[in-house]
C-alpha cells in the first residue's frame, strides 16, 4: 500500500476456499461452464439481435429533451444571457440558466476530488464548451433550435493553455473565486525518499534523463454519455436512467447535491456503450436534466453529441515527465527519479481514490528491483475541461508504467546493453514475493522473467534484432525496431480504509439467491460496459456452486435491486465484485451443506463438496451424493428445523490488498525513412492476470486494450490552439484506430495467481492499454536509436516520426518515382 | 489567426476603387452570404432590422446620396453574415467600428467582431489602396488579425483558411465588375464628385 496512507488497516485474513480453491488451467470449467472454459458471452445475444438497451432507448410519455447551450470562449465572464428569443420558439418549454438552479441549490456540484464545478456557468466560463444554459423542449430537435436562440454576452478574457503556462507569474488566474487563489497552482504531491534517492544518483555510475509528455487523450467510448431523469411527484421519487460506471456511488452524490433521500433516488445504468473511465464522474447535463424534471415534472432526456463528449466531460492522461535513473555501469538500476506537471484543466475533477491526487502513479518502480525511488508533482488549472480520468487504467498507472518502460530503454541505449537483457537482469525475482517497492506498495506475486521469455520467443526476438542491424548496413529504406515493455500494473482498489471515492469504501458486493428449482441469480454492485460481467460472474458461481453457468443469471446497474457497490473502473470487477461473488458462493455452499446433511441424513461434518463433481457426499461414501439443485429444493420444501428456510448470501467484499497484474509485449515496427510511417510488422502480447475465468473474453479485451494502445501511441490527441480552441474535439480531429491501422495480434499467457483473493484472479481489462504504448514507442525510437535518438512523443504520427529522421540525419528525400498529383479541378460543393 | 493579401485591379484608379469600397453597398452586394451592413446605435436590434432591399447603387444612383451612407470614421456598424465552413453554417451578427479612413492615402481601418450560436470572432483589419507602378490601376493590400473562437475555430486553419480565400477572392471579383461598371461612367463624373463629397 501507498506510504502516503497513514490510515493502514490491521493485515486481514485471505479468504481462502478449505480446498484451496479453483484451479483452472488443470481443471477447466468442469463441463458445467467454470472458471477457464470459453463460454460464450450471455449478453451477446441481445447486442447481436439489436435488442441492447441503451440510455437513448429509453423513451417515456411526456418525455422532454433537453439541449445544453455551451460557451465558444475558453475564458469568459458573462455579462447577460437572454432566452426569451428560444422561448419564442413554439416547441420550447424552458430556459434554465444558474440563476434557475441557485433557486433550487443545484447550481454547483462537488467534483470527485472535492473542487466545486459548476453546473450551469454563473459568473465566469473557464473552459471552450463549458455549460452555460440548457433548453428544454418537447423534441431534440427543437431543443437544438432553441439553444441556437440564446443570446449570451460574454467579456471575454486571456486564456490559459498548457501547465507550464499556467504557472508562470503573470498567468490570469482561473479561479479566483476560491478563497485564497491567487494562482493556477493546485497541489503538489511526493512521493518516496528524496534524501536516499539522491544519495543514489551521486553515487551512480551512469545517469539518464528524459523528457516525455503522455499527451491528453479522451476516452471515447463509442456511446457518449446522457441520461433519462423522471421526477415522480406521487412517489417523491427521482429515477435517473443513466451511462454511470458507478450506479450506488452516483446514487449517493446525487442525494448529496439534490437533497432529494437517498431512498428516493433510483439510478438504473443499463446497456452502456464503453466507459473507459468516462462514466465514472457526475457531469453537468445528468444534474441539469434531473433540476429540469424536477422543476417540469415530466421526464427530460439528456444525450451528449460526440464533439460535446470530447470537448467538455473527463479526458485522460496530460502529464508532463522528467524521468531519470541512476546504474551501474553494468546495467543494475539504483534509483529511479520523476518530476510531473499534471494539467487538470479548470476544476480538479480527477477521478481516483480520494487520498491519491496523483493516483496511483507511485507505482513507477514498475516490475523491477528498484533501490531508491523519488517522485513529485505539481498539479495546475489551465482553461480546458476538467478530467484526469483512469481512461482504461488504473489511476494514473498508464502514465507511470510508460514512464518507467521508456527509461528502461533510454538506459538500455545509453549503456550500449539489449533491452530485454537490462529488464531481465533488474526484474523482482520471483521468489522475491510478496515484495514491498521503494514507494510502499506491496506487490502480491509475479514470474516477470517467464512472461518475458515467453514473448521473446513468440516474438522470434532475435531473427528481428538480425534483420534490423541488416537493414542498417544495408542503408535501407525501412528501419526496424523492436520495442519491449514489461509493465506490472496494480488494480482493484480497495483496499477500503486506503482507497475511498468520496468517503465511501471501495469495498464491492454480491449478492446470491437460489430459486427453490436450482437455479439462481446473482445481483452485484459493478456495473458492465461491455467487460462480459453477465458471463464471467456466472461462471464463478458455477465454479463455487457446482452449478451449470446457464442456470445462473447476473444482474447489475439497478440500485433499488442490486447490494451496493463502488463500480467497475481500475480493473476491480474481478478483482473485488468477483471476490464478492466467489465469497457469496461459498457462503451459500456453508448453508447447502446443512441441508446436504438432513438429506442425506448425515451429520453436517460428514459432508463434503467435491469441486470437480460439483456434489456434496458423505465423506468416504461417494455415491451419497446431492447435487445443488436438489439442495435448493430441500431448501425451500424440507428445510432443517434448526436453519432459517431459503439458500442465499450476501457479501461485502474489502480486500486485503490490490491485485498486480503484469505481462511483457513486444512490437517490431518498420519505419519508412522516406514518409515517417511506422507499420507494425509483430505484435505480441503475453499477459499474466493470475487464474483466468474466461480465456476467450480475455483475449477480447487484450485485442480491444491494444488497438487503444496504438489509438494512444500513433493517433490520438485533445490539442488546443491559443485561444484555447478545441481543435481535437471531434472524430475529424481526435483519430480513433480502425481495422485499417490494427495488425494482426498475438496474444499468450503465463498464470500467476495472486495469494491474497479468493480465486486467485488479478484482473485484466486495462493491462493492454497500460503495457503497449511504451512497447510501441520503444520500437520506433530502437528503429533510430543507431542514430542517437533517444525519443519520439506521442502520438507518434508519420509527420512527427518524419521530423525525428530528419533531425537523426535518417530521412530520406522523396524517391524519384514519387509523384504527387493535386487536383485543381475538382468543383467546389455548392454553400446551400 | 493572421489573414492578408493583395489584389490588383487592372484599369481600375485608386479613386474609383475608393468611392466603390467607401460605399457599404457596394461591398454587402460584393460580398457573399452578406445580408446587411447597416449603421448602428445602442438600440440596434438584429432580430428587427430589415435589410433594405433595391438600393440604387452607382453608377446610376445619386451621387448625394452615395456620399451620404459612405463609411464614416468612428461610425459602428451592423452587418448579418452567413458564412458556411463544412457542415457549420453559423449566421453571425457582426458589428464593425471604422476605426480610420484617410481620403488621402486611401486607408481605412476597421475592428469589430461577431457572435453567432456557437462561434464568435473579433478583428481588426485595415486595407489601402495604391496606383499600380504604370499608372493604369490599383493594387488593394488588405490585412486581417482575427480571433475566432468556438464551433469554426475547432476545424482549425486548415478548414479556414480556404474557406476565408474564397469569401475574400469572390468579394473581389465581385467588387471588380462593380468597380468596371463605375469607371465605365468615370466620364460622367461620378466619381470626382464623389470624391469630392467624401
Amino acid at each position: 500500500m501507498s506510504s502516503e496512507s497513514d490510515n493502514t488497516a490491521e493485515p486481514r485474513e485471505y479468504q481462502h476456499d478449505d480446498d484451496g480453491g479453483p484451479q483452472p488451467e488443470k481443471h477447466c470449467g468442469h463441463g458445467r461452464g467454470g472458471m477457464g472454459e470459453e463460454v460464450t458471452r450471455k449478453e451477446d445475444k441481445r447486442f447481436i439481435t439489436g435488442r441492447g438497451n441503451y440510455v437513448d432507448d429509453i423513451k417515456k410519455p411526456r418525455m422532454l429533451h433537453c439541449e445544453i447551450v455551451r460557451s465558444p470562449h475558453a475564458h469568459a465572464r458573462i455579462e447577460d444571457i437572454d432566452g426569451s428569443r428560444a422561448m419564442a420558439l413554439d416547441d420550447v418549454v424552458a430556459v434554465l440558466t444558474a440563476d434557475d438552479l441557485l433557486e433550487h441549490d443545484l447550481a454547483t456540484m462537488p467534483t470527485l476530488m472535492d473542487d466545486t464545478q459548476d453546473v450551469l456557468v454563473n459568473d465566469k466560463v473557464k473552459f471552450q464548451s463549458q455549460e452555460v444554459a440548457a433548453v428544454i423542449a418537447t423534441d431534440r430537435y427543437a431543443a437544438k433550435d432553441g439553444a441556437e436562440k440564446v443570446k449570451v454576452e460574454y467579456d471575454v478574457l486571456d486564456p490559459v493553455i498548457g501547465a507550464e503556462e499556467a504557472l508562470e507569474d503573470d498567468a490570469p488566474v482561473i479561479r479566483e473565486e476560491l478563497d485564497g487563489q491567487d494562482d493556477n497552482h493546485i497541489f503538489d504531491w511526493e512521493t518516496g525518499d528524496p534524501e536516499a534517492t539522491e544519495e543514489v544518483f551521486d553515487a551512480a555510475a551512469v545517469t539518464v534523463e528524459e523528457q516525455m509528455e503522455y499527451q491528453r487523450l479522451h476516452p471515447a467510448p463509442i456511446e457518449t454519455c446522457g441520461c433519462v431523469a423522471d421526477w415522480d411527484p406521487g412517489d417523491d421519487k427521482m429515477t435517473v436512467h443513466m451511462t454511470s460506471q458507478a450506479p450506488h456511488a452516483h446514487r449517493t452524490l446525487f442525494s448529496q447535491v439534490s437533497g432529494i433521500p437517498e431512498h428516493k433516488v433510483r439510478i438504473v445504468s443499463p446497456d452502456v456503450g464503453g466507459g473507459f473511465g468516462n462514466k465514472v464522474p457526475i457531469y453537468p447535463g445528468y444534474v441539469v436534466a434531473a433540476a429540469a424534471s424536477y422543476v417540469l415534472e415530466r421526464p427530460v432526456k439528456w444525450v451528449e453529441e460526440r464533439s460535446e463528449n470530447i470537448q467538455t466531460t473527463g479526458f485522460a492522461r496530460d502529464y508532463d515527465m522528467t524521468g531519470e535513473l541512476a546504474a551501474t555501469e553494468d546495467g543494475e538500476i539504483k534509483g529511479v527519479k520523476v518530476d510531473v506537471l499534471a494539467d487538470h484543466g479548470a476544476y480538479n475533477a480527477a477521478a481516483q481514490p480520494s487520498k491519491f491526487p496523483a493516483g496511483f502513479f507511485n507505482i513507477f518502480t514498475g516490475s523491477y528491483d528498484i533501490e531508491a525511488a523519488y517522485g513529485s508533482l505539481t498539479g495546475a488549472y489551465t482553461n480546458t475541461a476538467p478530467g484526469g480520468v483512469a481512461y482504461r487504467c488504473s489511476f494514473r498507472v498508464t502514465e507511470a508504467v510508460y514512464l518507467i518502460e521508456r527509461m528502461v530503454k533510454v538506459l538500455a541505449d545509453e549503456l550500449d546493453v539489449d533491452p530485454a537483457e537490462i529488464r531481465r537482469q533488474n526484474f523482482i525475482p520471483s521468489d522475491a514475493f510478496p515484495y514491498e517497492s521503494a514507494t510502499g506498495w506491496n506487490y502480491d506475486s509475479g514470474d516477470y522473467e517467464k512472461a518475458l521469455d515467453k514473448a521473446l520467443e513468440m516474438a522470434d526476438y532475435e531473427h528481428y534484432r538480425e534483420e534490423q542491424q541488416r537493414r542498417i548496413e544495408n542503408d535501407a529504406d525501412k528501419l526496424i525496431g523492436i520495442g519491449i515493455s514489461s509493465f506490472t500494473e496494480v488494480v482493484g482498489a480497495g483496499p477500503g480504509k486506503q482507497c475511498d471515492i468520496a468517503g465511501i469504501e471501495m469495498f464491492d458486493s454480491a449478492d446470491l439467491r437460489v430459486n427453490p428449482t436450482g437455479n439462481a441469480v446473482l445481483r452485484v454492485g459493478v456495473q458492465t460496459q461491455g467487460q462480459g460481467h453477465e458471463t464471467t460472474f456466472a461462471q464463478i458461481v458455477a465454479e463455487e456452486l457446482g452449478m451449470d453457468v446457464d442456470d445462473i443469471v447476473v444482474e447489475h446497474g439497478d440500485t433499488d435491486t442490486e447490494p451496493y457497490g463502488l463500480g467497475t473502473y481500475g480493473s476491480r470487477s474481478t478483482p473485488v465484485a468477483g471476490a464478492a461473488a466467489a465469497v457469496a458462493a461459498r457462503k451459500v455452499r456453508d448453508k447447502a451443506k446443512s441441508i446436504a446433511a438432513n438429506e442425506l441424513e448425515a451429520a453436517e461434518e460428514d459432508i463434503e463438496w467435491d469441486r470437480e463433481s460439483g456434489e456434496f457426499h458423505v465423506v468416504g461414501a461417494p455415491d451419497r451424493s446431492i447435487t445443488i439443485t436438489e439442495i435448493a429444493a430441500g431448501a425451500y420444501m424440507n428445510h432443517p428445523g434448526d436453519e432459517e428456510p431459503g439458500l442465499e448470501a450476501t457479501n461485502y467484499y474489502d480486500p486485503p490488498e490490490m491485485t498486480y497484474p503484469f505481462g511483457s509485449y513486444i512490437v517490431v515496427v518498420e519505419v519508412d525513412r522516406e514518409t515517417g510511417e511506422v507499420d507494425f510488422e509483430k505484435f505480441v502480447a503475453v499477459d499474466d492476470c493470475g487464474n483466468r475465468i474466461n480465456p476467450m473474453i480475455i483475449e477480447g479485451q487484450i485485442h480491444g486494450g491494444l488497438a487503444q494502445g496504438i489509438g494512444t501511441a500513433m493517433m490520438e490527441h485533445v490539442t488546443y490552439d491559443d485561444n484555447g480552441n478545441v481543435t481535437g474535439g471531434d472524430f475529424m480531429n481526435y483519430l480513433l484506430p480502425t481495422a485499417n491501422e490494427i495488425p494482426n495480434f498475438e496474444t499468450g499467457h503465463t498464470v500467476t495467481p495472486s495469494p491474497h483473493h479468493p480465486i486467485g484472479a488479478k484482473g485484466v481489462g486495462e493491462s493492454p492499454t497500460v503495457g503497449s504504448p511504451p512497447a510501441i514507442v520503444n520500437a520506433v525510437v530502437d528503429a533510430m536509436s543507431h542514430a542517437d535518438v533517444s525519443h519520439v512523443e506521442m502520438p507518434m504520427t508519420p509527420d512527427a516520426v518524419w521530423e525525428v529522421l530528419d533531425e537523426a540525419g535518417l530521412a530520406l528525400e522523396p524517391s524519384a518515382n514519387v509523384t504527387f498529383e493535386f487536383d485543381d479541378t475538382t468543383e467546389e460543393p455548392a454553400d446551400d | 489567426m493572421n489573414f492578408e493579401g493583395e489584389f490588383e485591379l487592372e484599369g481600375v484608379p485608386p479613386e474609383t476603387a475608393w468611392s466603390v469600397l467607401s460605399d457599404p453597398m457596394a461591398v454587402r452586394d460584393a460580398l457573399k452570404g452578406c445580408r446587411y451592413i447597416t449603421p448602428m446605435d445602442d438600440d440596434f436590434n438584429f432580430d428587427k432590422y430589415e435589410a433594405k432591399e433595391d438600393v440604387e447603387m452607382l453608377p446610376e444612383a445619386d451621387p448625394d446620396v452615395v456620399a451620404d451612407r459612405a463609411f464614416d470614421a468612428d461610425q459602428k456598424y451592423a452587418a448579418l453574415m452567413q458564412v458556411g465552413v463544412g457542415s457549420v453554417k453559423p449566421q453571425f451578427e457582426t458589428t464593425v467600428t471604422i476605426t480610420d479612413r484617410d481620403d488621402e492615402s486611401f486607408e481605412m481601418l476597421a475592428s469589430g467582431g461577431g457572435d453567432a450560436s456557437g462561434s464568435s470572432f473579433s478583428m481588426n483589419s485595415g486595407m489601402r489602396i495604391h496606383e499600380l507602378e504604370n499608372g493604369e490601376g490599383s493594387r488593394i493590400e488588405w490585412w486581417t488579425e482575427a480571433d475566432i473562437s468556438g464551433r469554426i475555430a475547432q476545424l482549425g486553419s486548415r478548414v479556414i483558411k480556404p474557406v476565408s480565400d474564397k469569401i475574400v477572392n469572390n468579394f473581389f471579383s465581385n467588387i471588380q465588375q462593380q468597380m468596371t461598371d463605375v469607371d465605365e461612367q468615370a466620364n460622367s463624373g461620378v466619381t470626382d464628385k464623389l470624391r469630392n463629397m467624401l
